[in-house]
Order: structure tokens, then C-alpha cells, then sequence
């Protein structure tokens, strides 16, 4: 077996530019994790299952885990540390943390991720809207229901509603 | 406790929240250490073979690769989650995807190159996947060479046994089962009976499905060995580390982080043994990391079951006889079989406790199929949907309400448990769970006749009663310290990790409760084998209540010392002294207060107080109770079940965080949900393998899937935890697949005997019906 080729990539990750030198099978995923050691960003399968890997790419949510590094270049990604922090929370992180949605909290940065992609298209979206918006990512804990509730709390909060 | 609550009952938001909604929060997969190691382990693609030999010098050819074990490389030791009976590596290998040997190297991708360049060659043994076929006298054993010195420690004050290492029924053989639970006349009680029913249940082999892949960092320094993994029972790692390496145990530290969900799957295991060896080995940190395939298969999931069950009631409605023969798929070990082939056996029992005459008979038998555990709901998931189904039959057939027909022969106050010889129920509030269910579905809208509802999608609605553990477990011991430090901070020390329900939010709020100070003010840290107190771990619905019984004697033992010395300080008696928001008074004198760093300062140093709780000894013991009803919508044409509604109403005793007791009981329906509908391993018949043990496939409930969800809480108590909290987290999942069972009964006059019950088994069942007449 060869020596596998590396390609030195350019990724736009949360508003700063990484060179990061990778491999061609190299995914997304493996690289935000293992290489730029941004760990919000979850494993849950690697194949596209259950979407707990969930970024924004160019503001769409895609599967990090299903993307390869290479193909990411030039695109704008956005993951759960870029979204905001303890001193400066997004109204989604803020309606999940303080409303028992994220329980184990492993499938929580890909929920979040995925409802941002949501509100940003669709600032008022109905709990069915929610639902649908969010099925490609699942949650062995909660049952759902505290995750829709906090997601349209996030939205009316972001709509400046009491 | 009484009078008005400041924390305690109050949704307040939980502890690690914000660290999980941004991403802070580092899992042991997330971890990396400078020059770390990725391990991979190498599975076997065999049910049941023997290994002769393994070649790995293709895998020294690969780029990073650095160090491997295989059964020559590791000390003939034997441990275990449950009973010493692994060796760390084997020369036989039980299950597809049993451990083989495990590879080091440089980074993730190269490790996993490495291992399938490993060559080995096996001897094909008879693979044994049928476990009633199983226990029969001639057939193959599912281990074929089995470590020697093996004891089998049922638990439950029996004593421990050698193995029989000549059958595959732990604990007994074709003829005789592994246990037995028997009380009156059995023939006699189904000669009384006018109604007598007899049904055969399957129930799949299921996959708790934690979404975090189990993983663990091992670092050996200079006879030091040190764990980051994400385990629930960090002191039994602890104790099987220290064994196998033979170092002393206080050179073992197990960090158990947060858990990304456990569900009771997540325990001691060979991956963990395996990284501190290759950590010692190669003299560099190491890391393992499960792929989801691993974490399905290698998890130590609820089996496969068949139950045999024949019953019998009278017309004015109590049952007078109830006989079971249950057959448990215990994969190759003996694991927790024994144990969970007991409370099998006994808990729904107990449940019907006015049932005169029993015979239960549990079977348990080891396959070549993955090992198997206690998975949430450990052994009454296994039970209900037989027992529950049955007794709805049982109902149908003398005309009686469902309900009224299981409150009539239910369990009361102060009535003796088979399940815990010796003991007696405390608090049974199960009429109470099951009115206010009944309430919340509109069972009042029922229709008596099955079936009854005009056109091809036919509507109906059905109940479950259940009991579970609620934490009064007399195997576990949870021991707790609070600590109030010259500085006045409070910290609560738990051996219990947080397997991710936030058990840590609860147990900080009873402090906090009893020192009347904010939820935030109290600190505390996960489970930590070097600074925190033994802890059996979140196991049984335990953490509330067995650690929360400890936790809140450690608070007052600290309460009560910080008063004594704030008495010499104040010149008071303590008993004057009210300790709250931070300071200590005397009640004439609120003026003139002192804080608590200040007493601390003072006593010379810190003031702690230690509290610890085990059942042993306890007369009184507590179960929870629930109640669980279901509204589904049979389509007759095409088998679809569409799930309208659930309700799913709970003793708690006291809810400490309603939000939270809302979110296990919505989360166990959702789990619940999987079990009943859509879940379960199908194996290859040739190879044994499992077929589905991807996410897409494994069909876990996605957001689609979830109908509208009630919780109903009933809050009445319980006199043996200071706060009157039950555990309820496991519960939620045990009464919802026999509710909707008896759902599509009420709906379409179809019994389903297996789960899950997928629209195939429902059109099979239509057809039966349909030739039957009926």
C-alpha cells in the first residue's frame, strides 16, 4: 500500500481560513474533529444515518460525515462553535439549554444546526414545518417534543416576540 | 422535609445545559492527548470459531501502524461488567463481531487499514442460534472452550455456583430452568378458572441505540493508569483494570465524563481493558472510538425472548392462575441473565400480586448471538408485553374494563414481594396513575367490542399497567459527600456518572434544597474513581433515588456539623440556627449573619458530611408504577398501524424537576415506540450476522414517527427518600408496546404476539383472524 496522496485544501470554517493538508477520503467530519479539533461537531455513524454531524454549508445543513474535506473548499462552513458561545448564545443554543432538549446532548450541535438552516429560510415556521425540517437528524432521548418546542421559541424570540 | 420548597419541585434549567448546546462539552471522543494512539479493534466475521492463528505482518506493512494484541499478547485474567468470565482476549470467538485482537496506530484511518490487513485464519465450530433449540440436551454449546475457574453470581443473596460448562442453560439444563418463580396450585387454579387463555410471544433481540459511540483514552505513566471512557460503572472498570494489569487499584483512575446517552448498555468491557493494555504496551496515550456497527452490536443490548404463557380468571374477575415458560437469547455469556431471568419472572407477579397460583419457568440460554443486558427497562420490558397482552384477553373475555380487571388483582401497601424476599411494597400508586391516564386518552370513548368501528381504517384504544424499579435495588450501594469549603462553596461529590438525563441537575437541586440556596451555587463534578465516593452506577432508575437517599444525608450530616460549629461561634444552640442563602443565623437574630465560608474558616478547615444508601437492609422497599394507554388507527387493507396518540401516566412519588421527569417519560415513549413498532436485529440465518445494524435500518423513531405524547404525573409520595422521588426514567418505556398491542386489539380484533409489530405480522394476524372466523 502507498503512501496516500495529500491535497492541500482551503476551508472557510466559522468566518476564519484553515490550510489544512488532507487526504482525498479524508471526510468533513474527520477533519473538523480530528484536525482542527472542533469536537461540537458529533459522530454518530459516518454514513449518513442519524445526522448528529449536521454543519452548514453555504447556509444549507449537510452531513459533514458524508462530505469529503476536498469538496468542502471554497464553501462557507459554519459548525455549532461558530454559531455562538456561553458569552454570546444564539437563541437556539439558549431555548436547548434551558429547556431539556438537549438531554445526552450528542445529537444536540446537528438538532441546532439544522434549525438554524430552518429559521434562516423560514423565520416563522409552524411545528410541522419544524418537524419536517428537522427529520434528517434523530434523538435517541428526548422524544422530540422539547426540541420543537424549543425551536419555535427560538424563532419567536428571534422574531422579537415577547 | 416540609413546608414550602425553594428548588426542589421546580423546573429549573439543568446544570450542563449550556455546555451541550454549544458544543463545549468534551465526550471521550472528543478527547485527544499529544502523541495519542488510535486503536481498532478487529472483529470476527464468524458466529462461533476458533482462532488458530493470527498473521500480522501485513498490518506491520501499513503506513502508522505501531502495536497489536492478540490472545497470545494478554494476560490470562479474568473480569467482567457482571461476573469474571472474559478473558481480555480469547482463542474462540462467540458472535459476529466478537473481539479478535486490536491494532495501533498513528491516526484513526490507518488503524483501521492495519487491522483488516490482519490475516486470520479460524476453525469453524457449530454456530448455535436458536435458543429454545439451544436448551435442549444434544444440542452444540455456544462455547466450546470455556475459561477455567468461572463462577456464576446470580445476585439476590444466591450463592455463587461453578458453571456447567456441558449445557447451554445457565444454571440448569434441558429439563431444569435457570429459575423459577411458584406459588399455590397451579392445575388447581386453572380448574377454577372460567376463562382460560394461551398465547406464544416472540420479542426481538433490540439495540439501545446510544447516539455516542462508546469510547475511552487510555494514558499509562509511570504505573499510573489513567481512563477517560464513557462507561456507567466506573468503579467496576476500575477494580477490572486493576486485575487485569495487576496494579493496585488506587493507580487506576476511571474519568467517567458525561455519557452520550447509555440507557444501560454502557459498562465495563473489553474495549476499555484492551486500550489500558496497548497504553502500557506501547508506552503512549491511546484512543478507541466504536463505530456505529460496534455500538450495536458489541453493547450488551435486551435479547430475544419466546414466552409460552397459559392464564386463567374467573368471571367476577380475578386471576387465579397464571403459567409461563419464557426462553431468554442470553448471547454466549452468562452476563445479568440469571438476574434478569428473576425479576422476570417475579415482578409481574408481584404486580398481580392477588394471583393465587404461579408458575413461571425462565430458561436462560446462551446463543451465538451478542451478548445481551440490562437495557432500560431491564426485565420488565421483557415481561410486560406478554403479561400485559394476556391479561387484556383475559378482560375481553368476561367482559370486564381492562382496568378495573388489573386493579382488582394489583399489588397493595405493605403486601409481601416475590421479588424481594423479605421486603414489603411501600407506596403503590398505581389506581391513581391509571384514572388519571384513563382521564388524559378519553378511555371513557373505548368501544367493549373489539373491532367495532365501520370501514377499512379502524380506530381503538388500549391500556398497559407496569412496574419497574424505581431505584430501591439491594445489589447497589451509592455513597455521596458534600463538602463546604472555607470559601462557602458548596460541592456535591457522586460516583454516579451523568449518563446524559441530567441526573446531576436533580441531585444538585436536593442539596441545594436543603442548604436553601440557589441550584447554581452548588458545584459538584461527574463520576471520577479519584476524587469521588463509590456509586453502583445509574443502573435500575437508581440515581434519584439511591444516590439522591445518600446525597441528601451527606447534605444534612454537612448541614448539621456547619450548624454545630456556627453554634460555638454565635453562642447558640444549633437548634436555634437556620442556615440559608449562603450565611448561618440565629432565628431572633437575623441581623446578625455569618457566612458560610466564615464557619468553615473558623471549624479549621472544610466541613463535610458523608451519606450512604443501600436497600439491604430496608423492610419497606419502593417500586414505581405506571400506567401507559394508546390510540392507534388499524388500516385492514394494507397492515399500517398509525399511532394517534399515547398518554403515558407515572407514579414519581415527587417529581424534583418536572421538566426533567417530563422529558425521561416522553423520551422512554419514544424509545418504547421503537421496541413495539419498528425495531429489532434480524440475523442471517446462515451466517448468524446481524443485518441491520446501521441507523437507517435499525429504524430508531425519527421526528416523523412520534404521535402526540401525554405525560401524566401523579405525585403522591414515598416515605423512604427524603424528598418522597421515585425513579421513573426506565419505566417510560416498558408499558407502551403491550398498550399499543392492546390498541390494535380494541381496533381490529387482532392479537399481536410479536414485536416489533411490523404491517406484515398485522396483515398475517388479519388473515388468521379471518380464517379462523372470527
Amino acid at each position: 500500500m502507498g503512501v496516500p496522496e495529500l491535497h492541500n485544501v482551503m476551508l472557510k470554517i466559522n468566518g476564519s481560513v484553515h490550510k489544512v493538508a488532507v487526504e482525498s477520503n479524508w471526510t468533513l467530519n474527520d477533519v473538523l474533529r480530528n484536525r482542527l479539533d472542533l469536537t461540537g461537531t458529533k459522530r454518530a455513524c459516518d454514513y449518513g444515518g442519524c445526522g448528529s454531524c449536521t454543519v452548514l454549508m453555504d447556509g444549507v445543513d449537510v452531513y459533514s460525515c458524508s462530505m469529503l474535506a476536498v469538496e468542502a473548499e471554497g464553501k462557507e462552513i459554519l459548525t455549532i462553535e461558530g454559531l455562538g458561545s456561553r458569552d454570546n448564545l444564539h437563541p437556539l443554543q439558549k431555548t436547548f439549554a434551558l429547556s431539556y432538549a438537549a438531554q445526552c446532548g450528542w445529537c444536540t450541535p446537528g438538532m441546532i444546526m439544522s434549525a438554524k438552516a430552518l429559521l434562516d429560510r423560514e423565520p416563522n415556521p409552524t411545528a410541522e414545518e419544524v418537524r419536517c425540517a428537522l427529520s434528517g437528524v434523530l434523538c435517541r432521548c428526548t422524544g422530540y417534543t422539547s426540541i420543537v418546542n424549543a425551536v419555535l421559541e427560538a424563532a419567536r424570540i428571534m422574531r422579537g416576540e415577547p | 422535609v416540609s413546608g414550602a420548597l425553594f428548588t426542589v419541585g421546580k423546573s429549573v434549567a439543568p446544570v450542563y445545559g449550556l455546555e451541550k448546546a454549544t458544543g463545549e462539552l468534551r465526550f471521550p471522543a472528543d478527547m485527544s492527548l499529544p502523541n495519542m494512539l488510535w486503536m481498532k479493534i478487529l472483529r470476527s466475521p464468524h458466529a462461533h470459531a476458533r482462532i488458530v492463528e493470527v498473521n500480522w505482518a501485513p498490518a506491520r506493512m501499513i503506513p502508522g501502524f505501531a502495536s497489536i494484541l492478540t490472545h497470545h499478547d494478554v494476560p490470562k485474567v479474568l473480569f467482567g461488567p457482571y461476573q469474571e468470565e472474559l478473558y481480555p482476549l480469547d482463542q474462540e470467538v462467540r458472535f459476529v463481531g466478537d473481539t479478535v485482537a486490536a491494532v495501533a496506530a498513528e491516526d484513526w484511518n490507518s488503524a483501521e487499514a492495519a487491522a483488516r490487513a490482519v490475516e486470520v485464519r479460524y476453525e469453524l465450530l457449530p454456530p448455535v442460534r436458536d435458543a429454545e433449540m439451544a436448551a435442549e440436551r444434544d444440542s452444540p454449546l455456544a462455547v466450546a472452550y470455556m475459561p477455567a475457574g468461572i463462577l456464576a453470581r446470580p445476585g439476590g443473596g444466591r450463592p455463587a455456583t461453578p458453571i456447567d460448562a456441558s449445557t447451554n442453560v445457565l444454571r440448569g439444563d434441558a429439563l431444569r430452568p435457570t429459575v423459577i418463580n411458584e406459588r399455590g396450585d397451579i392445575e388447581q387454579g386453572f380448574s377454577q378458572s372460567d376463562v382460560v387463555v394461551e398465547r406464544v410471544f416472540r420479542q426481538s433481540h433490540v439495540s439501545a441505540v446510544a447516539h455516542e459511540p462508546r469510547a475511552c483514552v487510555a494514558l499509562y505513566d509511570r504505573g499510573q493508569c489513567t481512563l477517560w471512557c464513557s462507561v456507567q460503572d466506573p468503579y467496576q472498570l476500575q477494580d477490572a483494570v486493576a486485575r487485569v494489569l495487576k496494579m493496585p487499584k488506587d493507580a487506576v483512575r476511571i474519568v467517567s465524563t458525561n455519557l452520550g446517552g447509555a440507557f444501560g448498555v454502557k459498562v465495563t468491557g473489553r474495549f476499555a481493558i484492551l486500550a489500558a493494555l496497548m497504553a502500557r504496551r506501547t508506552g503512549r496515550p491511546v484512543k478507541v472510538w466504536f463505530t456505529r456497527e460496534e455500538e450495536s452490536l458489541d453493547s450488551h443490548n435486551r435479547s430475544a425472548l419466546t414466552h409460552y404463557v397459559k392464564a386463567g380468571a374467573s368471571r367476577d374477575g380475578s386471576l387465579l392462575a397464571f403459567k409461563a415458560r419464557t426462553f431468554l437469547d442470553n448471547g454466549f455469556w452468562i452476563g445479568l441473565g440469571e438476574n434478569i431471568a428473576q425479576a422476570i419472572c417475579t415482578r409481574p407477579m408481584d404486580l398481580y400480586h392477588r394471583c393465587p397460583n404461579v408458575k413461571w419457568e425462565v430458561f436462560v440460554v446462551r446463543t451465538n448471538h451478542p451478548t445481551t443486558g440490562p437495557y432500560r427497562g431491564r426485565a420488565d420490558a421483557e415481561s410486560h408485553f406478554a403479561v400485559e397482552a394476556v391479561l387484556d384477553e383475559l378482560a375481553c373475555a368476561i367482559n370486564m374494563d381492562p382496568i378495573d380487571f388489573r386493579l382488582k388483582n394489583r399489588l397493595r401497601e405493605g403486601d409481601d414481594l416475590c421479588s424481594a424476599p423479605g421486603k414489603i411494597v411501600s407506596t403503590v400508586w398505581l389506581e391513581e396513575a391509571a384514572r388519571g391516564g384513563a382521564k388524559a386518552i378519553g378511555w371513557e370513548r373505548r368501544l367493549p367490542v373489539a373491532g367495532a368501528t365501520p370501514g377499512p381504517r379502524k380506530t381503538g384504544l388500549g391500556m398497559a399497567m407496569v412496574i419497574h424499579s424505581c431505584g430501591s435495588n439491594p445489589a447497589g450501594t451509592s455513597e455521596a459527600e458534600v463538602v463546604i469549603d472555607p470559601q462557602g462553596r458548596i460541592s456535591l461529590y457522586s460516583g454516579t456518572p451523568d449518563q446524559g438525563s441530567e441526573q446531576q441537575t436533580t441531585l444538585r437541586q436536593m442539596v441545594a434544597e436543603i442548604f436553601d440556596i440557589a441550584l447554581d451555587d452548588v458545584q459538584g463534578c461527574n463520576a471520577d474513581t479519584s476524587i469521588c465516593p463509590y456509586d453502583s452506577g445509574p443502573f435500575s432508575s437508581r440515581t434519584v433515588y439511591a444516590t439522591g437517599i445518600a446525597a441528601a444525608r451527606a447534605a444534612e450530616e454537612a448541614k448539621r456539623r456547619l450548624l454545630e460549629q456556627a453554634a460555638i461561634l454565635l453562642r447558640r444552640e444549633p437548634g436555634d440556627l437556620v442556615a440559608g442563602k449562603g450565611a448561618v443565623w440565629a432565628r431572633s437574630e437575623a441581623w446578625r449573619k455569618i457566612d458560610l465560608g466564615e464557619v468553615a474558616r473558623r471549624a479549621g478547615g472544610s466541613i463535610h458530611g458523608k451519606g450512604i444508601h443501600n436497600a439491604k437492609d430496608d423492610r419497606l422497599f419502593a417500586y414505581g408504577f405506571a400506567a401507559a394507554f394508546a390510540e392507534v388507527e388499524v388500516d385492514v387493507e394494507t397492515g399500517a398501524v398509525k399511532i394517534l396518540r399515547l398518554v403515558s401516566s407515572h407514579d414519581v412519588g415527587r417529581a424534583i424537576n418536572p421538566m426533567i421527569v417530563e422529558g425521561q417519560i416522553l423520551g422512554g415513549a419514544a424509545q418504547g415506540l421503537g421496541y413495539a413498532m419498528t425495531e429489532g436485529f434480524c440475523f442471517d440465518q446462515r451466517t448468524g450476522a446481524a443485518l441491520n445494524q446501521w441507523f437507517l435500518d435499525l429504524r430508531t423513531p425519527s421526528i416523523l414517527d412520534m404521535p402526540d405524547v401525554e405525560p401524566v404525573i401523579v405525585e403522591l409520595g414515598e416515605p423512604t427518600h427524603p424528598f418522597g422521588a421515585k425513579g421513573c426514567s426506565e419505566i417510560s418505556y416498558v408499558g407502551i408496546a403491550p398498550a399499543i398491542a392492546n390498541a390494535i386489539y380494541n381496533a381490529a380484533g387482532i392479537r399481536l404476539t410479536e414485536l416489533p409489530m411490523t404491517p406484515d405480522r398485522v396483515l398475517k394476524a388479519l388473515e388468521e383472524t379471518r380464517g379462523s372466523g372470527v
